[in-house]
């Protein structure tokens, strides 16, 4: 992830370039996105963030978080989508899914349903990547600069906020300096 | 005068500072003893400094200056919104325990933004209850520049800290701005050292006003009186808060007759305090100068 911050002084720059970081990197979502840009112009109380999305992480399947033990027994390998697996088997195979442990979990199901159950999805990063996307945008932006409007552009979350009326020049001028880093991006 | 200090040692031979103290007429504000280390904040008269250092010298142990002892410091933020704590006011707030200060913290309901951000008259007042308040705001010079006259219309003193280095401001200490994690680098660890020290020579400020024109007691001196009236209960932390020029109690409403009755020396506590409830905790203690009402013996 790159991130880029322009408009206010050194130390200002330089401190929200650590909080764009700290924040992507504390939702989880650092992996998926391309660079970030931030315009802060403290003088008129306008600030401009920019999300340019990348590649996303695969779907999590049954298989890639649970190893078979015995014919009925399988143990969690990654407790952080435990929650996500037992909703999901609950809601498919009812009660003949069972929890017996912390990361123990028995299935009473045929042969030919194995398949089928190894490819369930049990987390699409997908899902929520614009959601967390925004939130940590929310994170980032000053707490005071509650006018928000959004400009979009294809594979981009950009985001004016300022404390008062957002203008027509500056949403025009956002547009330019976004549409600027994607052809300066675009030529790196 | 009293002055606070801070011993840190061994058990050995510990009760005999504790009595030490007692003759000399100070006073233990705070204890804290775990397994084999103790801790003791001693507030005792100035001339007495060598009578301790030598009792201390035969028991070993560290014996520390506190800067900000006996004074209660309010944290104010502009909101406690995930944007502006817990980072850095946890920090900042650390710090000043370390120095002996006691802190409480306070978010603005609507100190946000440059243009927008306001103080309520109820905040004022509440502000005003403690000996000095620290403004943390944000990184911009244009928004601290703005943000200031939130802390012109504060009484007790008060220290703005926030991003811009270069800034020139009254009370500022610049350096420490939002923060996403503790301030844990050696920098970080000096920032947070000079803004100390730059509160320190404020409070001392306000420490000399008082000592021109003198209290009745002496703050130590009531909350001892105090828990002798009222034993503190079981379990209770820190009942009784001193500030440089009263207490802040807290104690039960019913209490508060009986509170007005503790003698100090020859007086009443009514007679030589103003007591009024407080708006954040408890109740305040103004103690009136020994101009105003004579001395207690």
């Amino acid at each position: 992830m790159e991130v880029k911050v322009e408009g206010g002084d050194d130390f200002a720059n330089a401190s929200y370039t650590t909080i764009c970081q700290d924040t992507f990197r504390d939702l989880g979502v650092r992996a998926s996105i391309d660079r970030v840009y931030l315009y802060v112009d403290p003088k008129d109380h306008v600030f401009i963030i920019s999300v340019k999305i990348g590649r996303v992480s695969s779907p999590v399947k049954v298989d890639d978080i649970t190893r078979q033990e015995t014919e009925e027994r399988y143990r969690i390998t990654n407790e952080k989508y435990a929650p996500k697996l037992l909703a999901l088997l609950w809601d498919k195979y009812g009660e003949r899914a069972q929890q017996l442990s912390r990361l123990e979990i028995t299935l009473k199901i045929d042969e030919k349903e194995i398949d089928d159950l190894k490819a369930l999805i049990v987390y699409d990063p997908r899902e929520d990547l614009v959601t967390r996307i925004l939130d940590g945008m929310d994170r980032i932006l000053p707490e005071g600069a509650r006018v928000r409007c959004p400009i979009s552009l294809p594979n981009r979350i950009t985001i004016i906020a300022s404390e008062n009326t957002i203008t027509e020049d500056w949403k025009k001028k956002a547009e330019e300096m976004v549409r600027m880093q994607e052809g300066v991006s675009e030529d790196v | 005068m009293y002055k606070i200090m801070m011993f840190e040692g061994g058990v050995y031979k510990f009760n005999e500072l504790k009595e030490l103290i007692e003759d000399i007429g100070g006073f233990i504000l705070q204890e804290s003893v775990m397994q084999s280390e103790t801790m003791l904040h001693i507030a005792f008269p100035e001339e007495e400094e060598r009578t301790i250092r030598n009792k201390i010298k035969d028991l070993g142990g560290k014996f520390t200056k506190l800067p900000l002892a006996g004074t209660e410091i309010i944290i104010v933020a502009p909101s406690l919104g995930k944007h502006h704590a817990v980072n850095p006011m946890c920090d900042i707030a650390e710090f000043l325990r370390r120095e002996g200060a006691i802190t409480n913290m306070m978010g603005l309901a609507r100190g946000v933004g440059k243009r927008i951000a306001q103080i309520t008259a109820e905040e004022k007042k509440i502000i005003n209850e403690f000996d000095a308040a620290v403004f943390v705001f944000g990184d911009f010079k244009d928004c601290i520049e703005e943000k200031k006259k939130l802390c012109d219309q504060i009484e007790v003193p008060y220290l703005i800290v926030g991003g811009p280095p270069d800034l020139e401001l009254d009370h500022y200490v610049g350096g420490i701005g939002r923060k996403t994690d503790r301030m844990r680098r050696k920098g970080e660890i000096d920032t947070l050292k000079t803004m100390t020290a730059e509160l320190g020579k404020i409070l001392d400020e306000k420490r000399l006003e008082v000592e021109e024109d003198p209290l009745a007691a002496s703050p130590p001196f009531i909350e001892e009186m105090i828990e002798m009236f009222i034993p503190p209960k079981a379990g209770e932390e820190l009942p009784v808060i001193i500030q440089l020029d009263g207490l802040r109690i807290n104690i039960e409403e019913e209490d508060v007759g009986r509170i007005k009755d503790v003698e100090v020396g020859k007086k009443k506590l009514s007679e030589i305090c103003e007591l009024k409830k407080s708006l954040f905790k408890g109740y305040l203690l103004k103690i009136k100068t020994e101009a105003e009402v004579g001395g207690i013996y």
